[in-house]
């Protein structure tokens, strides 16, 4: 402290050495002539300087003669302007599209210009962000980012997007990487509930290397947000409304087969083994028998027409339809040199692609005021409110595969003599199939969530040296969801089949069919206390001393806790006979679910950081958590960081020599950081599982163990770069800045936690421990440019790029590890040497004499004649035209892509008209197509009607052959065969936006803009699928660090045509 | 600078630096929702532990007691004991979850026209079946030999903690009785477990250290199949010698009410006295003799055995340990818990067969009572007869003309014993020894031992307590072959869906190639379009013990001086 004060005593002297011998005004404005204020302007190589007021207005005391100003704001680009003998001085500001004289604070802790920064940070403005038609922050930043992999992965309203910022950290927590809103945690909330309009800016650290500051829950990446403020000057009022028209993709033309092959008497009509037509029962709704389908029959083939007693329908015109969502906001803000505020509410709503199915609702309000409380002394209050109701009924898995696993002949929309709507039209259609209809028809769902985001945000700033900052933030999530099954006891079919001892009907807990109302109130609270201190000390300025070293010093303490609680009631037994009704009328009622789970984790954090001039800079520290996990008493687990970069073209001989007119920025950077990933919060406690039986209660250890031996996971990561920008054709409007950012990473994690089994005479399934050590790395690089500058004309260029891989290097045990999806059937692997999460089953052979990994015939040599290559490719047995699939399983490879790009491109035309796309192209990812796997199950997918010839025979679609890739080795097993590329290029945005404020310069309006805009609109892929880009991870945040290429019937994108209209006062 | 501001700065790190120390208590959370293994250490806590093994030993999935589960077969009553009904020709299916279309799939059908169905699957023989597809860790979950062995594992575990314990925790009251109350139940499930796995799988391992608050693992010393049955019966007999020193008091039954589960205390299914409880375990190891030796090697000292044992087992009288459903389905599901609850009705899981039908005295034409109130055709809503034929790629054998009636909807006579009551507590399962069982093996041995007439009078008893109403066969002189047709009749029809029946396929010679004499002739049963041929031979072929499975070998290596893990069939 002594040593603070004595440098604080040596500056006051070293500020009066300057002279200030007369005052200068000015205004600062921004492209359109409006004031801008806050625009930080300083006399150049002083300390010397002010702020614009909210009229951008300044005046500054300057020396009489000499000197120039430099006016810097962020996203805007810095000006040098020399002192003139004049007294007053206008300026105009302009838009910086160089991303690297941005200011970044995400990974740095204390705020810094991108051009000093060592990691590599991505930083996203709202002008880039697409106004998507989901309206939610997740989905805009998919293709945003260089180097993650932002996928929309379900297009279920409001699912979730799926992000891998990089490579694969853990596999017991998932990928999900840690979200800040302006400074703060947001641990309740997820990304998707965020309004997009109220986001001003992005950044994104991807890795360790970056994220240590942030402590265990770093290790990820973390997405920070932040929210848009008011700027002091008029007020400022911005209106946005849009409608779109959601339709379902179906890019890889999925549909059922339009021919069939079951025993049709002379007359083509389906019979039963009665020898009778197969007819509906119209009084229950169900078909009189099954129909004959000899699969296997090698003599069968599906070429029988739909022309008879059983008709062709078009389940996918039945089931989905196009879907509107409409968004509305309205904001206002201003401020004044005291104070700021923007206050925003907005509503979107977006009704599902599957019909009756509901729709999902949002509504935010968010409000950021700032104050000055005093010199130096701020006050920011940051509230985001979001409401979100859904109506979603069913599942798309439930519905999808429900539908997609019935004979097309199966008409749903037929109704029993009395009106009811058939659950189960009987094993006649499909084994797996069950009316989608009925479900819409007896499912009513209501779930209400209310989102607060809260932080206070104090910060005093001392006139030099230190910065002192507290944040407080509060992130509350209520749940109140109630999901009714009605009462099905009168609806005929389900009498029916009562009658038959078969229970058809759907519940949620009841195991009859009178019906049940579950209710969920869920609740998650999250705190977040960070006090921070921050010392700079800039010895040339501060000291006068001939030394150009500038030191930063950061302090900081972290709390975190957050405490989830679950209730479940449900109750029983609902009235058939009249409504409405409530919870009371029914005839039981029990407590499911009662669940607390609390999670504490404080720590402190050191980072000191020094500058050498322009020049270089080097920083290290550490990170020290206590974790509730690990109990009290536990001793604290600290990692380490350091990052260092070179800016080259800061020397003399690159500023002052020729290269700088070309390549005018370049910087060489590099960075190490280690991030622990705790355990969950009750993965170190053992626990008796508590039962009740009968009236007693039963005690039993359940075969998953939790260890109280388990270590907290560790990821370490190194990552370099190099940040450049060039100019290529200085002194014309084409291709000046280009600024280009690769970031090479590596790390690792160790002790990656994981359910290991132990062998079941132990008696027990699994226990956690610290099983795996996991490896990636990757490159990514980002190149944006302004290919073309005109006085009329700007045409800006992104290109984002980024390849990953994550593999699994030690398993404890050295035992494979065979996983199934979540979604089911599906198997994956994780084994050493492997990538993380590849798919794995049974092969099928393109040669008779193919060998296996040993040289050995998969086919024995002896009856390799029984068998022939088909004009498909593959081998089939020539008497029984099945194919051949090999005994053992294989791992088919890896379902994460090789690389991700896009390609952003906007066109301004005079400032009013605006023209912009964005193509993602993802390359070499793979799907496991699952949903056509089930279609065969029962011959239903179109891939039974292609024919093909084995030795040169007529072509038939044998469904021998077909059926055999269901059923062969194993019921549908996992098979290459429906082991697909998914690579695909997608034209994910395209915009056209025309301002008619500023075509016609309407007084009063700032801004009058329509926009035309698509997202999705046109896929290019081999997949044979709905959509490439899906899967079907149901883990609770679709996060799943293995469980990556699924496509079970998930709910497809959607393509949207949108009509936006913009407002601004 | 101010003096002002550097107490500000100091203050602030005070105050940084105390709330940092005034968090350590905030991390004690422990877990709110579940008590600690110290909740078992307690008399209530270890009495709760010992009514756990219904949970731990017999179900599975997510937060139960072993790892995998498929809700199509369900949980052990329904799923791993279906493998043995599935294979004993008792039921049918052509729902292929975790393989059981395959399990039972016999190699070959002929019917009497000379034409044959094939095992339709790839592989299309049982045994190439587990040891290519099935019997792979890689299979995790799907493998048909893991269920068995991880339940009664389970079960074993739970046995062994509470063994480990019981003499740590205080009693009060008659704290010697009590003790020996848990001892006898654990060893009894032990000896349970030890008899299942011995009397299924080639080889087994002894495992005694508990698995659960600490993890004392397993070991790798397989042994034979007979070495699992002696421990099992080591464990029964201590379990005899332990009841044989009680005498029940009210400390012994409020302890054994407080185990077996209330809703189990039904019917046959008290609290069992000291005597009762030994006459099950007598039954149990007789038990292990009959179904561990082939008929045609049983020997003479054997059958003396077993006549000794049965002499000492349960009577028509006693309680024993039976398993009974409830509305919340604690232990059993009242429409899915058992495998005869997945059988009832037309379009369930399982469809019992045509040959369980055909082994009533006198076949589908049969007077039995239990035929009338327990099967009936499969009709449709006209009354006309629809075979179950379904999905014919999946298998050969399940094509049946037959249902379980659900006794619940449908009760017929009360003095007839029940196959299939889907009502909460309905149906009785016999989980281990039952009288009916004890007789009809001290029957078996009486005619093998040339008493036929005791024996078919022993069949006679049964079938009256089951309310067959049948004629007796004791005085009608039927010779000895005759006889032992009775009882295997008896054995089918009297004793299904008790667990037992693929050990009696297995014993009577049925499973085997049909080259070895295996196979069954004269058959009931349906070509793909539903056509009854009467004078069908079924050639089953299957692996008569399992292998160890490989979920355990991959985890648990056998170590040097085992017992081989593969039966060398």
């Amino acid at each position: 402290m002594k040593k603070i004060l004595l440098l604080l005593l040596g500056l006051v002297c070293a500020v009066h050495i300057y002279a200030q011998d007369r005052v200068l005004t000015g205004k600062i404005v921004d492209e359109s002539n409006i004031g801008l204020p806050g625009v930080n302007v300083i006399l150049k190589n002083t300390t010397i300087g002010t702020v614009s007021d909210s009229d951008g207005g300044f005046s500054l005391s300057v020396p009489s003669s000499g000197g120039t100003l430099v006016f810097s704001f962020i996203g805007l680009a810095t000006q040098e302007i020399a002192i003139t003998e004049s007294n007053t001085l206008s300026v105009s500001m302009i838009a910086d599209v160089r991303q690297l004289s941005e200011v970044v604070v995400t990974g740095v802790g204390v705020a810094t210009d991108k051009r000093k920064i060592a990691i590599s940070v991505s930083s996203v403005s709202a002008s880039e962000l697409p106004q998507a038609p989901t309206a939610s922050i997740d989905q805009a930043l998919v293709g945003k980012v260089a180097g993650a992999q932002i996928s929309s992965t379900s297009g279920t309203p409001g699912a979730p997007v799926n992000i891998l910022l990089r490579g694969i950290n853990t596999i017991n927590k998932g990928t999900n990487p840690m979200i800040l809103i302006d400074g703060v945690q947001m641990s309740a909330t997820s990304l998707n509930t965020i309004d997009l309009s109220t986001i001003d800016r992005v950044e994104v650290v991807q890795g360790a290397a970056a994220a240590t500051i942030y402590g265990a829950q770093g290790a990820n990446g973390v997405i920070q947000l932040f929210t848009k403020r008011g700027k002091s000057g008029r007020l400022n009022v911005d209106i946005s409304s849009s409608v779109s028209r959601n339709e379902y993709l179906n890019v890889g033309n999925v549909k059922k087969a339009d021919k069939h092959a079951f025993v049709t008497n002379g007359e083509n009509i389906v019979i039963g083994a009665s020898g009778n037509p197969l007819t509906v029962d119209p009084a229950t709704g169900a078909y009189s028998e099954n129909v004959q389908y000899f699969s296997l029959d090698p003599t069968v083939t599906n070429s029988k027409e739909y022309n008879q007693n059983l008709q062709y329908h078009d389940h996918f015109d039945l089931f989905f339809r196009p879907a509107n969502t409409i968004n509305n906001s309205v904001a206002v803000s201003g401020g004044s040199e005291k104070m700021d505020f923007a206050i925003s509410a907005s509503n979107s709503h977006q009704e599902s692609n599957v019909i009756n199915n509901g729709y999902w609702d949002r509504s935010n309000f968010t409000a950021n005021v700032g104050t000055t409380l005093a010199k130096g002394l701020t006050l920011r209050s940051i509230t985001n409110v979001a409401y979100t109701k859904s109506t979603l009924k069913t599942r798309d898995r439930d519905i999808i595969f429900q539908m997609m696993n019935a004979y097309p002949f199966a008409d749903f929309e037929a109704t029993t003599t009395d009106g009811s709507i058939p659950y189960y039209l009987n094993q006649t259609i499909g084994i797996n199939s069950r009316n989608p209809l009925y479900r819409q028809e007896y499912t009513d769902n209501n779930d209400k969530k209310i989102d607060i985001i809260q932080s206070f945000n104090l910060n005093y700033k001392l006139p030099r040296f230190v910065e002192l900052d507290a944040k407080y933030g509060l992130n509350y999530q209520v749940q109140e969801r109630r999901l009714e099954y009605m009462n099905q006891s009168r609806n005929q079919n389900v009498r029916y089949w009562a009658g038959q001892n078969s229970q058809q009907f759907i519940s949620n807990y009841n195991t009859a069919n009178t019906g049940d109302i579950t209710k969920y109130n869920n609740s998650i609270i999250f705190q977040n206390f960070l006090a921070s201190s921050t010392f700079t000390f800039d010895f040339k300025e501060d000291f006068n001393m001939n030394f150009p070293l500038k030191s930063s010093t950061q302090v900081m303490f972290d709390f975190r806790k957050n405490v989830i609680r679950e209730f479940t009631t449900a109750a029983i037994g609902l009235p058939a006979t009249y409504e409405p009704y409530n919870a009371a009328n029914t005839s039981s009622w029990r407590v499911y679910r009662d669940y607390e789970e609390p999670f504490v984790t404080y720590g402190y954090v050191v980072n000191q950081r020094f500058d050498y001039d322009d020049f270089v800079g080097i920083s290290g520290g550490f990170r020290s958590d206590y974790s509730s996990a690990f109990g009290q008493g536990s001793k604290p687990f600290t990692f380490g960081r350091g990052d260092a970069y070179l800016r080259l073209s800061s020397l003399d001989f690159w500023e002052n020599g020729n290269i700088a007119n070309v390549i005018p920025e370049f910087k060489l950077r590099a960075a190490y950081g280690q991030a622990g990933i705790q355990p969950k919060p009750f993965d170190r406690y053992i626990t008796v599982n508590p039962a009740t039986v009968g009236t007693s209660p039963a005690f039993f250890y359940t075969h998953q163990q939790s260890n109280s031996a388990l270590q907290v996971e560790v990821s370490s990561e190194f990552e370099a770069g190099v940040d450049v920008v060039v100019s290529l054709f200085k002194n014309t409007p084409w291709l000046n800045d280009i600024a280009i950012s690769p970031t090479y990473w590596d790390r690792r994690t160790d002790n990656s936690i994981f359910n290991v089994d132990v062998a079941p005479s132990v008696g027990l399934g699994t226990v956690k421990d610290n099983a795996f050590g996991i490896g990636s790395h990757g490159f990514q690089v980002s190149l944006s440019s302004t290919v073309y500058s005109g006085s009329n004309l700007t045409w800006n260029t992104t290109v984002n790029y980024g390849n990953q891989t994550s593999k699994i290097l030690s398993v404890i045990g050295d035992q494979p590890i065979l996983m199934t999806a979540a979604a089911g059937s599906t198997n994956y692997i994780l084994q050493p040497g492997l990538k993380i999460g590849q798919l794995y089953g049974n092969k099928m052979l393109h040669a008779v004499d193919a060998v296996d990994e040993n040289g050995e015939f998969f086919i024995p040599e002896a009856q390799q004649a029984n068998y022939a290559v088909a004009s498909n490719g593959y081998v089939v047995n020539k008497a029984t035209k099945q194919p051949y699939l090999t005994a053992n399983k294989y791992s088919f490879g890896d379902p994460n892509p090789k690389f991700n790009m896009s390609f952003i491109n906007e066109f301004n035309y005079k400032n009013f008209l605006s023209v912009g796309f964005q193509f993602d192209w993802v390359y070499k990812s793979h799907l496991y197509n699952q949903t056509k796997g089930w279609m065969f199950r029962d011959g239903i997918s179109s891939d039974y009607t292609i024919p093909f010839s084995i030795e040169g025979e007529e072509p038939q679609a044998w469904t021998a052959f077909y059926r055999g890739l269901y059923a062969a080795r194993i019921a549908n097993g996992t098979k290459d065969y429906f082991y697909e590329d998914a690579t695909f290029l997608r034209l994910r945005n395209v915009s056209v936006g025309l301002d008619f404020a500023k075509v016609f310069s309407i007084p009063a309006f700032k801004k009058l803009q329509l926009v035309l805009s698509g997202r999705n609109l046109w896929t290019l892929t081999d997949y044979t699928g709905f959509d490439p880009e899906i899967s079907s991870d149901t883990s609770s945040d679709s996060s799943s660090a293995w469980d990556r290429g699924t496509d079970h019937n998930t709910m497809p994108n959607f393509k949207s045509y949108q009509v936006t209209l913009n407002i601004g006062f | 600078m101010n003096i002002f501001y550097k107490f500000r700065i100091l203050g602030l790190t005070l105050l940084l630096f105390g709330a940092a120390s005034s968090c350590s208590d905030q991390l004690d959370v422990e877990n709110p929702n579940q008590p600690s293994p110290s909740a078992t250490k307690t008399e209530t806590g270890l009495i709760s532990l010992g009514l756990g093994i219904y949970k731990s030993g017999f179900l599975g999935g997510t937060n139960l007691g072993i790892k995998y589960y498929d809700g199509v077969p369900g949980h052990f009553w329904s799923g791993a004991i279906a493998n043995h009904e599935l294979m004993a020709d008792v039921i049918g299916t052509d729902i292929a979850n975790i393989f059981i279309n395959q399990i039972g799939c016999p190699d070959k059908i002929t019917f009497d026209n000379g034409a044959s169905l094939l095992n339709p699957n790839s592989p299309n023989k049982q045994v190439d079946f587990i040891r290519i597809t099935s019997n792979h860790n890689s299979t995790a979950g799907q493998n048909s030999l893991y269920f068995e062995w991880a339940y009664m594992y389970s079960l074993n575990n739970t046995c062994n903690t509470i063994l480990s314990l019981v003499d740590q925790v205080e009693f009060t009251g008659d704290a010697a009785t009590k003790k020996n109350v848990l001892k006898a139940w654990a060893l009894w499930w032990k000896g349970f477990a030890y008899s299942r796995i011995g009397s299924m799988y080639y080889a087994g391992l002894i495992v005694s250290e508990p698995n659960g608050e600490v993890i004392n693992g397993t070991n790798g010393n397989y042994v034979a199949k007979e070495a699992v049955i002696e421990e099992a019966n080591r464990n029964l007999n201590e379990a005899i010698s332990i009841l044989g020193a009680t005498t029940q008091n009210a400390d012994y039954t409020a302890t054994l009410t407080a185990l077996i589960p209330s809703f189990n205390l039904v019917g046959k299914g008290g609290v069992l006295t000291p005597a009762m409880w030994i006459r099950s375990i007598k039954t149990l190891q007789a038990r292990n003799i009959l179904v561990n030796t082939r008929l045609a090697a049983m020997s003479s000292a054997q059958w003396d055995q077993i006549l000794a044992l049965t002499a000492e087992g349960v009577t028509s009288a006693d309680f024993v340990f039976t398993g009974r459903s409830n509305t919340t389905a604690d232990f059993l599901d009242p429409t899915t818990g058992t495998v005869s609850l997945k059988a009832t009705g037309p379009n369930n899981t399982y469809k019992i067969t045509e040959r369980l039908v055909q082994d009533f005295k006198g076949g589908e034409l049969t007077e039995d009572l239990r035929f009338k109130n327990n099967v009936k055709l499969r009709v449709n809503a006209t009354g006309g007869v629809t075979p179950y034929i379904g999905e014919v790629s999946r298998g050969n054998s399940f094509f049946t003309r037959w249902e379980l009636i659900n006794r619940a909807t449908t009760p017929g006579a009360a003095s007839v014993i029940q196959w299939s009551n889907q009502s909460p507590g309905g149906y009785e399962l016999f989980m281990a020894a039952s009288y009916e069982e004890n007789a009809l093996m001290r029957a078996e041995a009486l005619i093998f031992k040339g008493s036929v007439e005791e024996g078919l009078a022993l069949i006679d008893e049964v079938r009256t307590a089951q309310g067959a109403g049948l004629a007796a066969v004791a005085g009608t002189g039927l010779t000895q072959e005759q006889a032992v047709a009775e009882l295997k009749s008896e054995r089918r029809i009297g004793l299904v869906f008790r667990a037992l029946s693929y050990y009696d396929a297995r014993r009577w010679g049925i499973l085997d190639p049909a080259a070895s004499g295996g196979g069954r002739s004269g058959a009931v049963a349906l070509d793909r379009t539903g056509t009854v041929f009467r004078n069908a031979t079924i050639e089953y072929n299957f692996l008569d013990y399992w292998d160890v499975p490989d979920n355990e070998l991959a985890y648990n290596p056998p170590a040097e001086g085992s017992a081989p893990t593969t039966n060398p069939r």
